[in-house]
């Protein structure tokens, strides 16, 4: 069995040294001259056999001896000597360490985060590094991040390492294991280490192409969070804020959860908590006005992780569903006539209608300019379908819906007839309308009728046949359909309902287009960003939760919250195995990774101490060593 | 009325008031070894003394003179009276003067010591002389056997003149002394009897001369308790030759085990040719030396 071993053996001629240490120390050992009356007794002591022992031989030439010892001790960490740890050394070793947001869990009160251990135990690696072997960082939450390339560079190891913080958000292992097999095709390695505490999911949808040692670091404490923030709004005006709070498998206890709107309590609410369950709750908001929320729990006991305690959510400010329909369009006016909360454009006493709309539906091409977050053409093919879908003149019936899809819940389209039926030119499918991001929702015997786009944060649906010739208008589903759209609108604009946005990327913020503006995020740098053409400013990575400040030129800041609100990172769950695609697997494992032990820094230690005892023993001490 | 003016100091070695004092000491000899010289000291045979020792029968041919005719008168039988012999005692000082002694006031307290033993000698009517060694192949120097309180100048100026040179061991400087000196009495030797020589038969040969020997070993504060720090070359005074020794607590212990066993046998040769021994430093006050540790050791009377 190999125990360790020598990082530079090369070094052994050092070892040469001791022949000129001990000729030097006998010729220039230069002892003070001190005149006695005699030499009689010191003669006869020194003839003493007790003096002439063999210890006391030792003890004579310890100078001698303490010497030889320094410099062996010396030569010994000249040759790197090191203490196998592993049951083989890696040349290259990539190292994924997890910064999601439940890596900034605590294991106890005033305790260490699982990051901070994580980065204990790599900067005990990169202590160990012995000359050949490479490490490589990379750092993942929500995205993966490569933080140094394979280099055996222990200060650029050690800076990098310290710069990895957590990130509130969730954490993707799939797309680091991706980067990391990116890295293995220019500098090819065999293993990887993987330092997360498992919360993320069982199932990668990934093709494991080298050996992963999965170091699952030791569970946190108890945590409770906020999980979900959302709100609707209360059929009597106002809003009805809904809290969901749950917990970490072993977390229970009472708890308070607060409802502040700029400092100001709307509401506090006592929970319990038993585990394994979670509760939810709900606050009543009054006022139609924009208002910023802010949700803070605050557990009695111990609560290890602190980012999901708070929730933010911005309540747009209410007004009716403004909706423009032709007024050709009878059967859709009428069908909007029966819901509340909607103005409808043009109206009847036949003023046209000017500014933004919340939703347009319209059989004129034209219409479909007029500026609105959800629009349903009706009764012609879009210019950009043209190539590939056209009208034609016999009737069709529906083949199939997708019936989950929001539009289309509890419509029946089974007895659909429709009379100039949608068709798919030659040599086109729906896999062309998929490449221009358009997706079918309903399918008719030749071509899809009914098809959808997202655009950014606008939504269009393009019925490809006019209703007025179909029988749709005389379905129990139409007045639903209708309903669904109107429905999808007052989402898209925000009126029937809020949800709190989440950390990973800002929320789209509609401002002027082409503006530069400067983004303060939570305990973090002033940047600068620049809204898009169309006005809007998205893509902001928000990694921690709090608000993010939006101004321009000093004027007031608009602040947009991004809140943790994963279950998963707040129940803190660690997967003992990951399953991998081809039924692989990889599970905990057994022991911490064993790096080869350096052994010369203690050798230095110790020659250090060997000097020092020398130094004390034979300049300090008074009267020699008694 | 004038004051009077102070005695004027007799010699530099001894103050005046340690003098007065000697002047009612006398050295006590063990063996009571005396020349046939007529002397004050009684011998332990017979003699013309005035001092009655014992009567005993008379027998033909003694001198009639003694016979206690007192006694004849009443016993109608001759006794002879016996008186004690007063005979003559010499007392030799050989004084160490080589190079060892120089150190730490060993020669002075040795040169101190030597001059009390001449006052009490002289001022005991005893014959003293005084030797002081150097070298190794000169003689050692001497003062002529004097008597009587008119030599103590003569005395007190030899032993202020002795300075602390040469090499000589005490063996050699015995030998020398033996040569040229005759007459029984003490010899006191004061050195630090560091030396490589066979004081045995040193001690033999004054024993045999009929000279008690009565050793003083002056030993400096550093000889007692050496202080050793590191490592050291330590260097002979007379001879010069160097020993390296390194500083430890097992030597240090291992020296005062020596140097308390050469005391022991010196003290042990000096007792078994009826002599005395002390060891003395050379930090302690003649004063105390003579009046405190001789007095209590038996050496004055």
């Amino acid at each position: 069995m190999n125990w360790g071993g020598f990082h530079a053996l090369s070094h052994l001629w050092l070892a040469s040294l001791l022949a000129p240490l001990v000729l030097f120390y006998f010729l220039k050992l230069k002892r003070p001259r001190a005149e006695v009356p005699s030499l009689l007794l010191w003669r006869q002591v020194l003839q003493d056999q007790r003096v002439n022992s063999p210890f006391q031989k030792f003890k004579r030439n310890l100078l001698l001896f303490l010497q030889i010892l320094l410099l062996l001790l010396l030569v010994l960490a000249a040759l790197q000597p090191f203490w196998r740890g592993g049951p083989g050394r890696q040349r290259r070793l990539p190292v994924l360490i997890d910064c999601s947001a439940s890596m900034g869990a605590l294991d106890k009160p005033g305790g260490v985060s699982r990051l901070d251990e994580a980065k204990r135990r790599v900067r005990e690696m990169i202590d160990g590094l012995a000359s050949g072997q490479e490490l490589c960082l990379v750092s993942f939450d929500n995205a993966a991040r490569q933080r140094t390339g394979f280099t055996n560079n222990k200060r650029l190891l050690r800076d990098a390492l310290d710069q990895i913080e957590v990130a509130d958000v969730p954490s993707d292992l799939e797309q680091a294991l991706r980067l990391v097999q990116a890295m293995g095709r220019s500098e090819p390695f065999d293993d990887a280490l993987l330092f997360s505490d498992g919360n993320f999911p069982p199932r990668v949808n990934f093709d494991l192409s080298f050996k992963l040692n999965y170091q699952r670091l030791t569970p946190a404490g108890p945590n409770l969070g906020i999980t979900a923030l959302s709100a609707q709004r209360a059929t009597s005006g106002g809003w009805d804020v809904f809290v969901q709070i749950e917990g970490s498998p072993e977390a229970e206890g009472n708890a308070s959860v607060e409802l502040l709107q700029n400092g100001t309590t709307l509401g506090s609410e006592r929970i319990t908590l038993a585990r394994g369950h979670a509760q939810r709750m709900a606050f009543q908001i009054k006022g139609d006005r924009a208002a910023a929320l802010r949700v803070k729990l605050t557990p009695d006991g111990f609560d290890s992780l602190a980012a999901d305690n708070t929730a933010y959510l911005d309540l747009p400010e209410s007004h009716p569903l403004r909706v423009f329909i032709p007024k050709s369009m009878v059967s859709y006016r009428l069908a909007l006539q029966g819901l509340a909360g909607i103005e409808l454009f043009p109206q009847d006493s036949g003023d046209e209608a000017s500014g933004a709309f919340d939703l347009v539906i319209s059989d004129r091409a034209q219409d479909l300019s007029l500026k609105a977050r959800t629009r349903l053409s009706v009764g012609f093919i879009p210019a950009d379908l043209q190539r590939f879908v056209e009208t034609g003149t016999n009737a069709s019936a529906v083949v199939d819906w997708r019936r989950n899809a929001d539009v289309l819940q509890h419509v029946e389209l089974s007895d659909l007839v429709v009379l100039n039926q949608p068709r798919f030119k030659a040599n086109a499918g729906e896999g062309d309308l998929e490449n221009l991001g358009y997706e079918v929702l309903v399918h008719g015997q030749r071509g899809p009728l009914l098809v959808r786009k997202q655009e950014n944060d606008a939504t269009r649906f393009a019925l490809l046949f006019h209703t007025d010739q179909s029988t749709l208008p005389y379905r129990v589903g139409f007045p639903i359909f209708v309903a669904n759209v109107v429905q999808l609108a007052l989402q898209q604009a925000g009126l029937a309902e809020a949800n709190a946005s989440r950390t990973g990327v800002l929320t789209p913020v509609a401002l002027v287009p082409r503006h530069r503006y400067d983004i303060q995020a939570p305990e973090q740098k002033l940047e600068p960003v620049t809204a898009d053409e169309r006005g809007i400013l998205s893509g902001v990575r928000a990694s921690r939760v709090g608000y993010y400040s939006i101004s321009e030129n000093g004027a007031a800041p608009l602040q947009v919250g991004a809140s943790l609100l994963s279950p998963t990172e707040t129940g803190l769950a660690g997967v003992e195995q990951i399953q991998f695609n081809e039924h692989l697997q990889v599970a905990v494992a057994a022991a911490p990774v064993k790096t080869d032990r350096l052994l010369w820094p203690p050798l230095l230690l110790l020659a250090l101490g060997v000097l020092t005892t020398e130094w004390w023993f034979f300049q300090k001490k008074p009267g020699g060593w008694k | 009325m004038q004051p009077l003016a102070p005695r004027p100091q007799l010699t530099l070695l001894l103050a005046n008031s340690v003098l007065d004092r000697l002047e009612r000491l006398r050295i006590r000899a063990v063996g009571r070894r005396t020349s046939r010289s007529r002397g004050e000291h009684l011998s332990g045979k017979g003699g013309t003394s005035t001092e009655f020792c014992d009567y005993r029968d008379y027998v033909a041919g003694d001198d009639t003179r003694f016979v206690d005719w007192n006694i004849f008168a009443r016993l109608h039988r001759p006794y002879l009276k016996q008186f004690h012999k007063e005979e003559e005692r010499h007392v030799v000082l050989l004084i160490d003067a080589s190079a060892s002694m120089k150190f730490e006031g060993k020669l002075n307290l040795g040169k101190q010591l030597a001059a009390a033993f001449g006052v009490m000698g002289l001022l005991n009517n005893e014959r003293v002389s005084v030797y002081a060694s150097h070298q190794v192949n000169g003689a050692p120097e001497r003062l002529p056997p004097c008597r009587g309180r008119g030599n103590l100048r003569t005395v007190f100026q030899f032993i202020e003149s002795i300075d602390g040179r040469g090499d000589a061991p005490l063996d050699h400087a015995t030998e020398q002394l033996l040569r040229r000196h005759s007459g029984r009495g003490v010899c006191v030797i004061l050195s630090d009897f560091l030396t490589f020589g066979d004081l045995k038969r040193s001690f033999n040969l004054l024993f045999s001369a009929g000279l008690e020997p009565f050793g003083i070993q002056i030993l400096s504060p550093r000889e007692i308790d050496p202080d050793l720090a590191s490592d050291l070359r330590l260097v002979d005074s007379e001879t010069q030759e160097t020993l390296d020794i390194s500083s430890s607590g097992d030597l240090m212990n291992l020296y005062q085990e020596y140097r308390q066993g050469l005391e022991k046998e010196l003290a042990l040769l000096c007792r078994r040719r009826a002599g005395q021994f002390l060891s003395v430093s050379s930090e302690v006050p003649v004063e105390t030396v003579l009046f405190d540790q001789l007095r209590r050791q038996g050496w004055l009377e």
